[in-house]
């Protein structure tokens, strides 16, 4: 059924295509499909996926494991949590593209200034989530293992961090497809790489086809990515899904 | 009419409270002297309405709360910090979800850090107490409500505890359940060999369970009454239920329970903390 959909869209469009609206604009799927396929094939696919992958690979690590830290260092100590909550607060409302020129000034157009702006946009989504998921755990579960003669540190390892890593699960989940739109826009603005790049040089150049292209690559990256976070994720929260109803 | 009282006394105290003073704040005072001694193999019921400070006795003598005055001692030594030879249980659900049953149960060996070796033995025992040995590797969503308090009580078990603290256990589960509750965790304890302390408002639990039943009101603390339910270790659950003995302890109890505060009682109250 799907199928049928997306195949009598595309068909739609091959028709339209410079019979109602100007192919300069939208181009043509079989256009597009043969830019696709000399991509494949000379490698240019290869190189900015590569380049794109690299940067939000990095930037979701570097974003996600200061989120975490401290996320779990807020939520732990309620008294640094609330010194640093009017900071995060202000941080997280200002729009992260504002901070790019800044970024450039500090990076420079290389690999460093596309990480540290996606790893900006994952910080803060996997802090909030560590944040509350510390704060969230069960005064009662902690109670009962306390009762055992749990040590703090056995409490944290045993119960805090387990109990959070559902909401840790679910920041990172949502920040992976963010690092993406975090690298790409960083190559659209400044870069001589990557997805992002080949999709504004062609935007530029009126290149609608080349610039679909990219777009499919783009999408590619995203759906892989979000299919490998999701196996990730079913795995080590398989506990919540046992026993309940399955579809 | 105490049958029971020959196995009490003769049992060692396991448990004492020793003019027990404690309180949230100064003013109010939940405990104001309180007396209590617990034999080993005893199983003693706190009945009382809610409030009038049955849990605070159970976290004092786990050691989660420090007495004001007086003295906590547990087997002879006063209660420093948090009692490891206790095992609690209350009516919340607090298996971790994310660990099988087996998992749960093993915890607080873990958490103590006991030999390994023994530990495969262990689990088996305390599994097969409660017959829960084929539920071993499930989770605790796939468990059913009665399955989640055996799992409990496998759980306080497992280190061989000689007392269970228990705060209304089984308030959350239907009747039917809670009955079958009651004649499993009278089986359990009486092949384990352990001390209850069993809070509860149910006058009907307190005497199908309990051998000797403190009857309480508040605040601060006070003993009512002492029921000694003359129905043994061995008891047949149904059989107490039809008797006349249990229909007779009954209307005494509540006739106590919901009595005005005697002249004795309310001059006690008044004494200021």
């Amino acid at each position: 059924m799907q199928v049928a959909v997306i195949a009598l869209f595309f068909g739609f469009w091959e028709i339209a295509a410079d019979r109602w609206i100007p192919a300069l604009f939208v181009s043509r799927p079989s256009l597009i499909a043969a830019t696709m396929w000399k991509w494949m094939l000379d490698g240019t696919y290869l190189r900015a996926t590569w380049a794109t992958l690299q940067a939000t690979l990095l930037g979701f690590v570097a974003g996600a494991s200061t989120g975490m830290v401290a996320g779990y260092a807020t939520g732990s100590w309620p008294r640094l949590g609330v010194v640093v909550a009017p900071i995060m607060t202000a941080l997280y409302t200002l729009p992260r593209l504002a901070l790019a020129p800044l970024f450039l000034l500090w990076f420079g157009l290389g690999l460093e200034f596309r990480v540290v702006f996606a790893a900006t946009i994952v910080f803060f989504l996997v802090y909030y989530n560590t944040y509350f998921g510390v704060r969230e755990v069960s005064g009662e579960l902690v109670a009962a293992v306390r009762i055992m003669g749990a040590s703090r540190w056995q409490l944290t390892r045993r119960v805090i961090i387990p109990s959070a890593l559902t909401w840790v699960a679910a920041g990172l989940k949502i920040s992976v497809p963010y690092a993406l739109v975090g690298v790409v826009v960083a190559e659209m603005l400044a870069g001589s790489e990557g997805l992002g790049y080949l999709l504004a040089k062609n935007a530029e150049q009126f290149a609608a086809h080349a610039t679909f292209a990219a777009i499919a690559g783009v999408l590619f990256i995203a759906l892989a990515i979000d299919a490998l976070v999701t196996l990730v994720t079913r795995r080590a929260l398989k506990w919540k899904t046992m026993g309940a109803p399955t579809l | 009419m105490r049958p029971d009282t020959a196995l009490r006394d003769e049992s060692p105290v396991l448990l004492e409270f020793r003019e027990v003073s404690f309180g949230f704040t100064e003013e109010e005072m939940i405990l104001d002297g309180f007396n209590l001694s617990v034999g080993a193999h005893e199983f003693v019921a706190l009945l009382g309405p809610s409030g009038c400070g049955k849990s605070t006795l159970l976290n004092l003598s786990a050691g989660l709360a420090r007495p004001f005055a007086g003295r906590v001692l547990f087997q002879g030594e006063p209660v420093a910090g948090v009692n490891r030879n206790v095992g609690y249980m209350t009516q919340g659900d607090t298996l971790l979800p994310w660990l099988t049953v087996a998992r749960n149960v093993l915890l607080p060996l873990e958490i103590r850090r006991s030999p390994v070796a023994s530990r495969r033995a262990q689990l088996a025992a305390a599994l097969s107490l409660v017959d829960l040995t084929d539920a071993a590797a499930k989770y605790p969503s796939e468990l059913s409500g009665g399955m989640k308090r055996r799992a409990l009580l496998a759980r306080s078990l497992i280190y061989d505890p000689p007392m269970l603290l228990m705060d209304e256990p089984f308030a959350a589960l239907d009747a039917q359940l809670r009955e079958t509750m009651h004649a499993e965790l009278l089986r359990t304890v009486n092949r384990t060999r352990s001390s209850v302390l069993f809070v509860t408002h149910d006058i009907s639990e307190s005497i199908l369970l309990a051998d000797r039943i403190l009857v309480l009101g508040g605040r601060p603390l006070t003993v009512r009454d002492v029921v000694c339910p003359p129905f043994g270790k061995n008891r047949d659950l149904d059989a107490v239920r039809s008797s006349v003995e249990y229909a007779r302890l009954e209307a005494n109890i509540r006739s106590v329970m919901y009595r005005p505060k005697t002249s004795a009682e309310l001059s006690l109250a008044a004494v200021p903390a």
